[in-house]
């Protein structure tokens, strides 16, 4: 599983998230809309994924594991995160 | 006037004069957010005042003024040139109402506002014509350059992609193939159209519009974006897009840090790692992004020491740090700015004024306390010793006061300044001669007295600088100087003066021209220019009658009323000396005192009187043999270090004898005057005093070679001597 929720509002992405991963964790999400997003695992997000991150406003931890999601893509998930 | 208006009057002229300030500052950095804010707060506080004493013109023109801010604040767009010319005019007006609320205690009641509405009427509909398209596109350019500056300066290219809706049914990761792309510098993504709630959302459907910095050329973007570059626009990044205002830069990025140090505010979180994690990496990616990589450095490991030791401090403390630094020196200035309007008091000039008054009595009633002092310690009474402490508690005392008293009136130049660069963008307008004036030491303080009167002078300066200093464009070209001229305008406190200096970067003065037009003008006699040196030649400028014809300032390059600049500084105290360098230039040096409020003199005995002589003047004292002065035609004159001084004596002059020298034992005074040295024979040199100087008035008024009279501790009056009338 690319998106499990991993404990107590915690919403964890690991590995290759591709398309199908998008309608996966806007389910969680709205279930659980304080989770926490663990992307540490992470290699690749889509961008269905990353749309939906970004709609949620979902606060992320940990660091993933491409360059490209550290560099480009974390300070804008960051900046659109909610305040907690 | 009733009170309500007067303080209208007070309070509109600051705010014009701030709102002008902020207008000049946006023309030259368009992209500045705070000075736009800035601008558009003085024209709304303006307008709300008009409101309030009922000036429905003065209104309606601001309210046009404000619109065209509020205009390009919507559209996130920079201020046209256009726009600022017009606030400028509209500032006119404004002005030019309360000269007249002023002359006449009330609101015009025919004031018209037509013209300038038409005038904004005018500039919207040409902006409306012209700038729609591009300014989209402009949008979004600028601001991602803006938030990735470090990226910007390397980047080629920008893309901004915005994929179709359904292309996730397409397998397609429009995200993966701008990571694949050659040269990538940085990522934007942003919704295409506003995003939806999260149970609204659409996860199949793509809303987004990626825009990217590349730091490759467009066509190889282009290329390896292929078929979908369809759906992108895609910009060739220049030095010229890429020169974005550095200072919003760091204002916007002093946002984003001040936005994670909120994110990390206390909220009783047990875990607080994610957000740690994510503000220590937003706040290193800034600074990075900023160029300040040891910053962003210290950030990542206070971050990681955060996380490990589940505190929020140390992150909080990193970025409080870094927030500190470089970025918030401009947001100090301002801080500091608005401080300082905090901290003012407004007091009238005529209380001020008082105050300055009874100071210069107090001076004077402890001068003659002094003297009672010296009367006692002759007498040998028992009260000297008491007397004398206690004058010299009330010496202390009273310095203190006269230096804040001093304080008080002390003003900076800016406040002279400030008006300057629009002089200078109009007569480079009028004239047709671009230039940029540079403004140093802005902060250097003077007395109000200075500060005010030093404006007229000044702008006679800039004024001929521009017109006769700085060639037309062709000479520069030819001459290889930059097109654009400049002016330097610097002001810095040397000792008890003040120095300002204006500079050009022109032609230079050509001193024969000088001479020659001083002999054709009859001015001096051709045997007085032969001797003259260079800078005695070039002097000349300065005596009235020189430039009264338009031939001379052609000829010479200079001279609109410099006669007039010279009497003004001196009536101030203050002396004028032109430097000039052939091809690069010339400097007008103005020397004037820091305060106006006390005089140091040196008194002189002559015919059995003493006299005070400023000691600004004074060069040095010296005595020399009776077979050293020699006689030059009717006149005599002393040889110094190999120059020739012409020599007066003081007695003879004063009581109008003929000038003889039969008794040649006095001491010599050498003093400067306008840059020349002059010598004047005394029969005794007294000592030094602070004195309050008085303009003469009454039966005196008249009499030249008198600078004014100052009261003496005795009671006596000392005469002060103008060396310059007393010369002549």
């Amino acid at each position: 599983m690319t998106v499990r929720v991993s404990g107590a509002g915690v919403i964890e992405l690991s590995g290759r998230c591709g398309v199908e991963d998008a309608e996966v964790l806007q389910r969680h999400l709205l279930a659980a809309p304080a989770s926490t997003i663990e992307w540490k695992g992470c290699e690749l997000l889509h961008a269905a994924v990353v749309q939906v991150l970004l709609v949620g406003g979902a606060r992320v931890r940990g660091e993933p594991r491409t360059a490209f999601l550290r560099a480009h893509i974390a300070p804008i998930i960051a900046r659109s995160m909610k305040q907690p | 006037m009733d009170e309500l208006l007067a303080q209208f009057l007070i309070e509109s002229r600051e705010l014009v004069d701030k709102a002008v300030d902020d207008l000049l500052a946006l023309e030259k950095t368009p992209n500045n957010r705070e000075r736009l804010e800035d601008a558009f707060r003085a024209f709304h506080t303006l307008k709300g005042g008009a409101g309030i004493v009922e000036f429905a013109a003065m209104q309606e023109a601001l309210h046009c003024a404000e619109d065209a801010f509020a205009a390009a604040r919507a559209e996130s767009r920079s201020v046209s040139a256009l726009d600022i010319g017009n606030c400028l005019s509209c500032l006119d007006q404004v002005l030019e109402w309360l000269g007249t609320i002023e002359q006449s205690g009330a609101i015009p009641p025919d004031a018209d506002a037509g013209d300038i509405v038409a005038l904004f009427a005018r500039a919207g509909a040409q902006q409306k014509a012209s700038a729609a398209p591009r300014t989209a596109g402009d949008g979004w350019l600028a601001g991602l350059l803006a938030a990735h500056a470090s990226a910007a300066s390397t980047a080629r290219s920008a893309v901004r992609y915005t994929p179709e809706a359904d292309c996730f049914f397409r397998q397609q990761d429009p995200l993966a193939r701008i990571a694949a792309l050659p040269g990538l510098l940085a990522v934007d993504i942003g919704p295409r159209v506003p995003w939806p709630k999260l149970d609204d959302l659409d996860p199949f459907s793509c809303n987004l519009t990626i825009t990217a910095l590349f730091a490759t050329s467009p066509a190889e973007v282009a290329a390896a974006l292929g078929d979908e570059s369809r759906h992108a626009v895609i910009e060739a990044v220049s030095d010229r897009t890429r020169a974005i205002d550095a200072e919003s830069l760091a204002r916007k990025a002093a946002q984003i840090l001040e936005a994670q140090l909120q994110l990390l505010a206390p909220a009783g979180e047990p875990h607080p790692q994610g957000r740690v994690a994510s503000a220590g990496l937003v706040a290193a990616n800034v600074l990075r992004h900023l160029g300040r990589s040891a910053e962003s450095e210290a950030v990542a490991t206070a971050a990681a020491v955060s996380i490990a030791e589940g505190r929020l401090e140390p992150l909080v403390e990193a970025i409080a740090a870094a927030m500190k630094g470089p970025t918030s020196a401009a947001a100090g200035a301002s801080a500091a700015r608005r401080k300082d309007v905090g901290q003012t008091m407004r007091v009238g000039a005529d209380r001020i004024d008082a105050l300055v008054r009874l100071t210069g009595e107090l001076i004077v009633a402890k001068n003659s306390l002094g003297h009672s002092v010296k009367v006692a310690e002759q007498q040998v009474s028992d009260l000297a010793v008491p007397l004398k402490s206690q004058h010299a508690a009330l010496d202390r005392l009273v310095t203190e006061l006269q230096r804040a008293v001093v304080a008080m009136r002390v003003l900076p130049l800016r406040t002279a300044f400030q008006r300057f660069p629009r002089l200078i963008r109009e007569i480079s307008a009028e004239l047709d001669k671009p230039a940029a004036l540079v403004i140093d030491g802005e902060d250097t303080e003077a007395d109000k007295a200075i500060v005010e009167t030093i404006v007229e002078p000044l702008v006679h300066l800039l004024r001929n600088a521009l017109d006769h200093g700085v060639e037309d464009g062709a000479t520069r070209a030819q001459a290889g100087k930059p097109a654009v001229a400049t002016i330097r305008l610097s002001a810095a406190r040397d000792g008890e003066h003040v120095v300002i200096e204006v500079t050009d970067d022109g032609a230079g003065i050509d001193v024969t021209k000088i001479r020659q037009a001083a002999l054709d003008r009859n001015l001096k006699a051709p045997e007085a220019l032969a001797a003259m040196s260079d800078e005695e030649a070039l002097d000349l400028v300065f005596l009235p009658g020189f430039s009264t014809a338009k031939t001379v300032t052609h000829l010479s390059g200079r001279g609109v009323g410099m006669d007039v600049v010279r009497t003004a500084v001196a009536r101030l105290g203050g002396q004028v000396e032109l430097r000039t360098a052939a091809g690069r230039g010339t400097t007008v040096r103005v020397t004037l005192p820091f305060s106006v409020l006390v005089t140091q003199v040196m008194t002189v005995e002559a015919g059995g009187q003493v006299f005070g002589i400023p000691l600004d003047a004074v060069v040095e004292t010296l005595r020399v043999d009776s077979d050293r002065i020699f006689a030059v035609g009717a006149a005599h004159a002393i040889v110094l270090r190999d120059r020739t001084i012409p020599l007066l004596r003081l007695a003879n002059v004063l009581t109008g004898r003929p000038n003889d020298h039969s008794d040649d034992s006095g001491p010599i005074v050498i003093a400067e005057l306008d840059g020349q040295l002059g010598a004047v024979q005394v029969d005794r040199i007294g000592g030094r005093m602070d004195i309050i100087l008085k303009p003469l008035d009454g039966l005196l008024a008249g009499v030249p070679g008198l600078a004014g009279s100052a009261l003496l501790g005795d009671g006596g009056v000392l005469l002060v001597l103008d060396l310059a009338e007393v010369v002549q």
